[in-house]
């Protein structure tokens, strides 16, 4: 529920109420005033009468009709005998009290009547009646005529309340707004000032928060690009050293082909390390675009052909032109991961093959090989870190440390694909599955968001646990 | 042919130089991009492999001053950084090629013959594969010793190939050099050359990898 709309409903039902009850209070309060003028000026009116000593015909006929224009009625008395009533009064007594107020129903109406005797039992006796409706009419029309405005004021005041909230509320809006508007991985200040005593606090937090998550991040990638430096500067001046002793050696040595071996296989772990690191969400989901995936699988199948040529493997690539959206840097990781992690675990002379398709508004990227393949209750672990199929007997003549899936689990998740192993109908080995759903990237980037904070935590952790897990194997 | 090396790691410096001098080529190392930029003022080196992390400046500003300058001197980038943007920037501020560290020396060397042979300072012009000879200074291919006749097209595609053997080289690839010799092409002009080359050479010696380009083999 809206803050706006919750003060508007409770201010207007407020104000509704007390109106209401001030109403009440205010007819109870005119009634009353009306009942002691009204009761004062019959008592005015009997003893003015009472006072007049004149004979019934002297008396002016206007004084008879009066009574009926202002709703009065009276009668005289002499002992039991009516003397003069005015021409609605009726000819019974209106009033069998001896003086004082009385309320009693005659003529169809209740009367409020007063009765002024002078003297003893034969003496003159004055009834004076006036219909209690007057009394209630004129009530009525005091407490109506201070009410009404009020109640033709209320869809006004409505107006004003909700304008002077929706005024109030500006700053917050204008916060939510922005807020909202933040694209997932935007860490810059909120452009928001305000004055307001209670949201300063709230802007200031946010921005202070703000500052650090993104020097938090900012450390994150730093880590990557400064230890991608640090680690294959060094390894390019072992490389270079390896090829410039087995120069001057002059000959083939089985310790140079192990250094050489495992000086590749160190920079394959480094490297996937990193990649790792890259492929986290916070570095990856900044930027997505519209990625040409057949392209992308194009490059990366030309950029690992020197290895896959050597192996003497074919592979093969069918596709139509695929769009898609994502970011280009982790697809062509998760690509170049699982054509040269098929290429790896095929034999020599083996076959790869590459596809893309359109499944029911998905896009499946499959890569399919006719190595060994993988047992259908590994399915699961291999994607786990470090884990290889096979563990300890794995062959180890292939370069790998067990990351390459997990790496591409990662980016999967990123780019809300779901990935599927199973054996391949044709070739007979694994077949990896990458199905990717084209409507919803809005979800994938919410997605992408929500899994940002435990993915920073796991990564961060991961590239700490990482290091010293590797030096002790 | 003469190289300027611009690297400032000194244990890579060294490895490289030794790597390189051991295959007959002239060395001459600096470590920073400004003393590139003096060294390059003068025209006595033949191309540069410049490493993009360097102390003073951006590798990519030297590139860019370098292009500014005049120079068409051919520059191999060098980098520890594995973002392809940086590949792209690269490649369009001008370099020729691009090796991510750690490299392999071979592939280095691959790199630096295709470019020595585009020079000319190449002791043999001839890229010899299996029982193919292509003589880039004499425009000539040969089976065996038999010179064998191709037309103009014939022979830039397969000059392609051969040189970049081992690589995969696209149709967009092939097409851009065609290109490059000012002939319009085709939709279809490259798998008719290649068909028509297939007819001339040894029976697999152009490979069609599927759905990605042609290549030749290394050996």
């Amino acid at each position: 529920m809206s803050i706006r709309r919750y003060l508007v409903l409770i201010l207007l039902s407020v104000i509704t109420l007390v109106t209401f009850i001030a109403a009440i209070e205010g007819y109870n309060a005119s009634m009353q005033k009306a009942s002691s003028i009204f009761d004062a000026e019959l008592k005015i009116l009997a003893n003015t009468l009472i006072a007049i000593e004149a004979a019934p015909e002297q008396q002016d006929k206007t004084l008879l009709e009066a009574g009926a224009q202002t709703n009065l009625a009276f009668q005289l008395w002499q002992g039991n005998d009516l003397v003069l009533k005015s021409n609605n009064a009726p000819d019974r007594r209106m009033s069998q009290k001896k003086s004082g107020f009385t309320e009693n129903n005659f003529l169809g109406q209740r009367w409020r009547t007063y009765v002024k005797s002078s003297g003893s039992d034969g003496g003159r006796m004055v009834i004076l009646a006036q219909p209690v409706q007057r009394r209630f009419e004129l009530a009525e029309d005091v407490i109506l005529s201070a009410v009404l405005p009020i109640i033709l004021a209320m869809p006004l005041l409505a107006l004003f309340i909700s304008l002077t909230i929706r005024q109030a509320l500006k700053p917050l809006t204008h916060l939510t707004k922005e807020l909202k508007s933040k694209k997932p991985n935007d860490l810059s200040l909120l452009q928001t000032h305000t004055k307001t005593k209670e949201l300063e606090p709230v802007v200031y937090t946010l921005n202070h928060l703000f500052e650090r998550l993104s020097g938090a991040f900012e450390r994150e990638r730093h880590f990557a690009s400064d230890a991608a430096h640090e680690l294959r500067t060094p390894l390019s001046v072992l490389k270079i050293n390896v090829h410039n002793v087995r120069n001057e050696l002059g000959h083939e040595s089985q310790a140079m082909s192990h250094l050489t071996e495992s000086v590749d296989r160190m920079a394959h772990v480094v490297d996937q390390i990193l990649m790792l690191n890259r492929t986290s969400p916070e570095q990856v989901s900044l930027d997505s675009t519209e990625v040409n995936l057949t392209s992308l699988i194009q490059q990366t199948i030309s950029d690992l052909y020197p290895e896959i040529a050597q192996r003497e493997q074919t592979i093969s690539l069918e596709s139509e032109e695929q769009i898609i959206r994502g970011n280009e840097f982790s697809l062509r990781i998760l690509i170049q991961n699982l054509i040269s992690n098929a290429s790896k675990y095929t034999p020599d002379g083996g076959a790869i093959q590459v596809s893309t398709a359109r499944v029911q508004e998905r896009l499946v990227l499959v890569v399919e090989d006719s190595g060994p393949g993988i047992k259908p209750e590994e399915y699961q672990r291999v994607f786990n870190r470090f884990y290889r199929v096979g563990g300890d007997q794995h062959n180890s003549k292939i370069i790998g440390c067990g990351l390459g899936l997990s790496i591409v689990k990662h980016i999967a998740v990123l780019h809300n694909a779901d990935i599927e192993l199973s054996q391949s109908p044709e070739l007979k080995g694994l077949k990896v599955s990458v199905s990717f759903t084209q409507e919803n990237n809005k979800v994938a980037r919410l997605a992408a968001n929500q899994t940002t904070n435990q993915a920073i935590n796991k990564v961060s952790s991961t590239a700490n646990a990482l290091l010293p897990e590797d030096s002790d194997g | 042919m003469r190289i300027l090396l611009v690297e400032d790691d000194m244990p890579l410096a060294q490895g490289l130089q030794q790597s390189l001098r051991h295959e007959g080529f002239v060395v001459n190392h600096v470590n920073t991009g400004q003393l590139a930029l003096n060294a390059l003022a003068v025209p006595d080196q033949d191309m540069v492999i410049l490493d993009l992390g360097l102390p003073d400046m951006d590798g990519l500003s030297v590139l860019k001053k370098l292009r500014n300058n005049k120079a068409d001197i051919p520059v191999i980038i060098l980098t520890a950084r594995d973002s392809i943007e940086h590949k792209v920037k690269g490649l369009d501020f001008g370099a020729d090629d691009y090796l991510a560290k750690p490299f392999d020396i071979h592939e280095l060397l691959a790199r630096l013959r295709v470019i020595e042979r585009r020079l000319g300072t190449a002791k043999t012009s001839v890229i010899q594969l299996g029982s193919v000879q292509l003589d880039i200074a004499a425009h000539k291919v040969g089976i065996d010793g038999q010179d064998i006749n191709l037309s103009k097209k014939e022979y830039m595609v397969l000059k392609a190939l051969m040189e970049n053997a081992g690589r995969i080289q696209s149709r967009e690839q092939i097409e851009s050099r065609l290109y490059d010799w000012g002939e319009e092409v085709a939709s279809n002009a490259v798998e008719v050359h290649v068909h028509n080359l297939r007819k001339k050479l040894p029976e697999k010696f152009i490979q069609t990898v599927r759905g990605v380009g042609y290549t030749v083999n290394k050996s």
